[in-house]
């Protein structure tokens, strides 16, 4: 048997016994559904889990910063067994904040960050998510898919 | 530190191994049908609007991201995550991706450090006493059954070899280049093909008894 041979083998044992489910490439494949163009990103810099002592009740945050284009920073904390969001823009600026995610209808969740930048989301299913801010600018960030 | 950006540096790092077909055997394909295919091709024409192109990335790289899951033992739902996971962040970057030829690697570093985090946080459940998630074998990957009824003499073999030789050369067996298997190991290429030459010669070992 030659090398190719064996490989073409193993590969065949690894499908045989552990294929890849077909909701796995199906989900590969419509993620380009959600490319946006016209949209900065801010891509995940800091992501801190909180510490499992402290989880088990629900009430420790997880921290998630992002480092958008020109400076600009996305701090967010989820908080609570119905992940509750709460951020800040830095710099400071207002924002219309919509969620994308995956399980929920576009548009379905959104939020206003005030002059301070601050914003809150009372409850985010779990699953990927990514935040869209529309800035007074007429530019729009969107932050790195991260799995709640 | 950003995630992507040391991703994509080390990624560049990477040496540039060979291209052989990977995932399902595919028989000869003629040089024009591999150039078309050739990962760079693909991501620059997915860059272009090209949804057929990035369909066929995806059906080029699945089987090697899911993979990479499975050598961290997750379980079929949070192998599915991370590898959706995966695909959502290349398309979030893919207009910046500088250079194209490096976006395998960046994959493979990406489902590797998903998987890592994924598996850190089962362990941290688990710690806290919340119960790990369905912990029966159809769930556990360890346990995969390679053989069953269609028990062949290369399956048998392959599920005696130990646990890091099984995860590695299913690996190698599904990585589109030399380069990508690399960056999915985290291990320095020249180390990956030790590792790889000594797991090929105990599964040659096996079935030549």
């Amino acid at each position: 048997m030659t090398e190719d041979d064996l490989l073409a083998r193993i590969r065949a044992a690894f499908h045989d016994a552990d294929p890849v489910p077909d909701g796995v490439l199906a989900s590969g494949r419509s993620a380009f559904s959600w490319r946006t163009r016209d949209a900065g990103l801010a891509e995940l810099a800091r992501d801190e889990e909180p510490r499992a002592a402290r989880s088990v009740r629900g009430t420790a945050a997880r921290a998630l910063t992002f480092a958008g284009p020109g400076g600009l920073t996305v701090e967010i904390e989820v908080a609570g067994r119905g992940r509750e969001i709460t951020g800040r823009l830095v710099p400071a600026t207002s924002a219309r904040v919509t969620v994308r995610h995956l399980g929920t209808a576009p548009g379905e969740l959104t939020a206003y960050a005030d002059g301070s930048g601050q914003f809150a989301l009372p409850s985010v299913p779990e699953g990927l998510f990514s935040l869209v801010f529309d800035l007074p600018d007429a530019t729009s960030v969107v932050t790195s898919w991260v799995r709640l | 530190m950003v995630e992507e950006g040391v991703a994509a540096r080390e990624g560049a790092a990477g040496g540039r191994g060979g291209v052989r077909e990977g995932g399902v055997a595919r028989g000869r394909a003629g040089a024009r049908a591999a150039e078309r295919d050739e990962t760079a091709g693909l991501v620059v024409r997915a860059r272009e609007g090209d949804g057929g192109a990035w369909a066929r990335l995806v059906e080029r790289y699945t089987s090697f991201l899911w993979a990479i899951a499975r050598s961290y033992e997750l379980n079929d739902a949070d192998a599915a995550d991370v590898v959706q996971t995966t695909w959502m962040r290349l398309v979030e970057r893919i207009d910046a991706i500088e250079e194209p030829a490096a976006t395998g690697r960046w994959l493979a570093v990406t489902a590797r450090r998903e998987s890592a985090r994924t598996a850190r946080r089962r362990g941290r459940e688990a710690v806290g006493g919340v119960p790990p998630a369905a912990a029966d074998a159809s769930a556990a990957p360890e346990r995969i059954v390679l053989a069953r009824e269609r028990l062949d003499r290369v399956a048998a073999a392959i599920e005696a070899l130990p646990r890091r030789c099984r995860a590695l050369l299913r690996l190698y067996a599904l990585a589109p280049s030399h380069a990508d298997l690399a960056a999915a190991m985290e291990m320095p290429a020249g180390s990956v093909t030790s590792a790889r030459r000594r797991c090929m010669g105990r599964l040659e070992r096996r079935l030549a008894r």
